[in-house]
């Protein structure tokens, strides 16, 4: 095989990759080359329209690329026919801004839906669903209907819901944008261990705090563009790097050599 | 656990749907209703064919006392003149036209037509020297009529050579126009089905985008997202398809089996249990249709 070295270590890759919506218009994303590894937690920040969403998109191949390659678990996903989509979509968790919950199902019902459309039997659902509502910290609120819940509840509910297949990607857009500072804390507290369980997180967000607070790595996009790209930075740079930037491998490299093991 | 998620979809899409459900159950039902109505005017038709082409074709009619056909001059047809006609259907010229012939006196014409026309009191003021005799001929080819015909319109002792097929005939395409009549109707209907279910189809994935859109992120496959809003529409449509069955197998049980064949006794009607060879093809065109319609409006309307 002629991959390029790292290629299987990179859980998530893009090269060169330009994404245009409207010919004419500037691009969502402008030739962005960056690879995030498994077991990695990255945050995605930038203002509006910077491209973050764009990214997250491309990597659930629900926007092709217009030029350029992206790589989901040693994947091109140009190269997933259409059926096959689903299984891509199995490997990675989603998280939104607004939640949605299904109203009229309870907590469980929720969670177990995702489990029930891929065909999962009764009692596996039956075992992993309270198990998942443990590692969010919902126990006990199983039967609690989505408009009985706090907006922070309802958030770890649609973790849970992301997550109860164990998929090796979980993308988080904006999950805090609802929530107050303290809740969006404990938000970020279960997005950390699930992270630590060895899930690669890719979190899109405007939080200065928590970006501060985690002290993870940044990418900063601005103008579809890769303008910073640090381990373990802050929201925002004390000096700005601006250009494209590879310092990927650093000192975390020993502990994604363990999580190669994990499936998507 | 899939197949019972997706009846339980199906059963919700069912239940959130209900007013358009029963619309499309409605008009499924009186389009096919149409078709099913259609074929079986073409059953009857083809039964009469059968049933009639076999007995009457041409009828070479003598003369008797009231004719005032040119070939009646010498008044009615004598014995000699009767013979000299057998004669010729006997001849090679006209035989290999024809399959068999028979000869139908007055007496026996009085006899058919007191059966025929038994409830009518037409009978009591008819008199057997009124009726001519006739030559009852089955053609091999009835559309060879014109030959025997020609052969004996001119012969003396021959008031008239009649194709009774050309009575049925009539007959037969005042029915064919009803059918195509119920066909244009049955067509109408479908497109208006058709549109009904594209439209229910739609809403039913609007008001469930949600949870598709949930069944899509997690790796729902195509399938299970689309399965159970294409067999909402097939079940709405057979059940349609059932209920138009149901009418006309009433329709053929008690109206043709029941009262027209009371009044038309010598009429062949198709049977109800004819009538049940309609049923699987209205069904299967039910279904086709619904399915087809809503898997295109699915690949406008629903993102998987």
């Amino acid at each position: 095989m002629s991959c390029p070295a790292g290629f299987k270590r990179a859980m998530i890759r893009f090269e060169n990759v330009t994404k245009v919506y409207e010919q004419n218009a500037r691009p969502a994303l402008d030739s962005v080359s960056l690879e995030i590894n498994r077991g990695e937690f990255t945050f995605l920040v930038g203002a509006s329209g910077s491209g973050k969403s764009t990214f997250l998109r491309l990597i659930l191949k629900e926007d092709k690329a217009s030029s350029g390659s992206v790589y989901v678990a040693g994947q091109n996903v140009a190269n997933i026919s259409s059926w096959r989509v689903p299984k891509l979509r199995r490997g990675i968790g989603v998280v939104f801004q607004d939640f949605r919950l299904l109203p009229q199902k309870n907590v469980f019902a929720n969670v177990a839906f995702a489990m029930q459309v891929i065909g999962k039997s009764r009692s596996i659902i039956r075992e992993t669903v309270p198990e998942v509502l443990k590692t969010v910290g919902l126990e006990g609120k199983e039967r609690r209907m989505p408009h009985e819940l706090s907006g922070g509840e309802q958030q770890r509910v649609a973790i849970a819901r992301a997550v109860v297949n164990r998929p090796g990607i979980l993308l988080a857009d904006e999950p805090t944008g609802n929530l107050d500072p303290i809740t969006s804390m404990g938000i970020m507290g279960v997005l950390d261990k699930i992270n630590q369980n060895g899930t690669t997180v890719v979190m899109a967000t405007h939080d200065d705090d928590i970006v501060n607070e985690m002290r993870r790595r940044v990418v900063e996009l601005k103008n579809g563009k890769v303008i910073r790209d640090e381990a373990k930075a802050l929201y925002t740079s004390m000096i700005p790097v601006v250009g494209e930037s590879r310092r990927l491998r650093d000192a975390s490299g020993e502990e994604l050599d363990r999580a190669q093991g994990a499936q998507l | 656990m899939r197949l019972l998620f997706i009846l339980g979809e199906i059963g919700s899409g069912l239940r959130r749907n209900l007013s358009m459900v029963i619309s499309v159950v409605l008009v499924t039902f009186v389009s096919l209703t149409f078709v099913g109505a259609a074929g079986m005017l073409q059953m009857q038709i083809n039964q009469m064919k059968g049933y009639w082409y076999d007995k009457v074709q041409v009828a070479v009619f003598l003369c008797n006392d009231g004719s005032t056909a040119v070939g009646c001059a010498s008044g009615p047809a004598t014995q000699e003149q009767q013979d000299n006609l057998e004669a010729m259907l006997e001849s090679p010229a006209v035989k290999q036209y024809i399959n068999d012939f028979q000869f139908e006196s007055q007496a026996e014409a009085y006899t058919h037509f007191k059966e025929q026309f038994s409830n009518s009191p037409i009978v009591d003021s008819v008199s057997e020297d009124q009726l001519p005799a006739s030559f009852r001929i089955n053609m091999k080819n009835p559309e060879k009529y014109q030959i025997i015909s020609e052969t004996f319109s001119s012969q003396p002792g021959v008031e008239t050579v009649s194709d009774q097929r050309q009575v049925l005939e009539r007959i037969f395409s005042w029915m064919n126009g009803a059918s195509v009549a119920a066909m244009g109707v049955a067509a109408v209907m479908i497109f208006c089905a058709v549109l009904l279910i594209t439209t229910t189809i739609r809403l039913s994935a609007f008001s469930r985008r949600r949870e598709t859109g949930i069944m899509r992120l997690v790796g729902a496959s195509k399938t299970v997202i689309q399965l159970p809003f294409i067999l909402e529409g097939v079940i709405a449509a057979v059940v349609g398809a059932l209920l138009a069955s149901t009418t006309l197998w009433l329709m053929a049980h008690f109206w043709l089996n029941g009262d027209l064949s009371k009044q038309f006794l010598n009429t062949p009607f198709i049977s109800s249990t004819q009538v049940l060879v309609i049923a699987p093809v209205l069904i299967a065109l039910g279904a086709g249709l619904a399915g087809i319609s809503s898997l295109l409006t699915l690949r406008r309307y629903l993102k998987v």
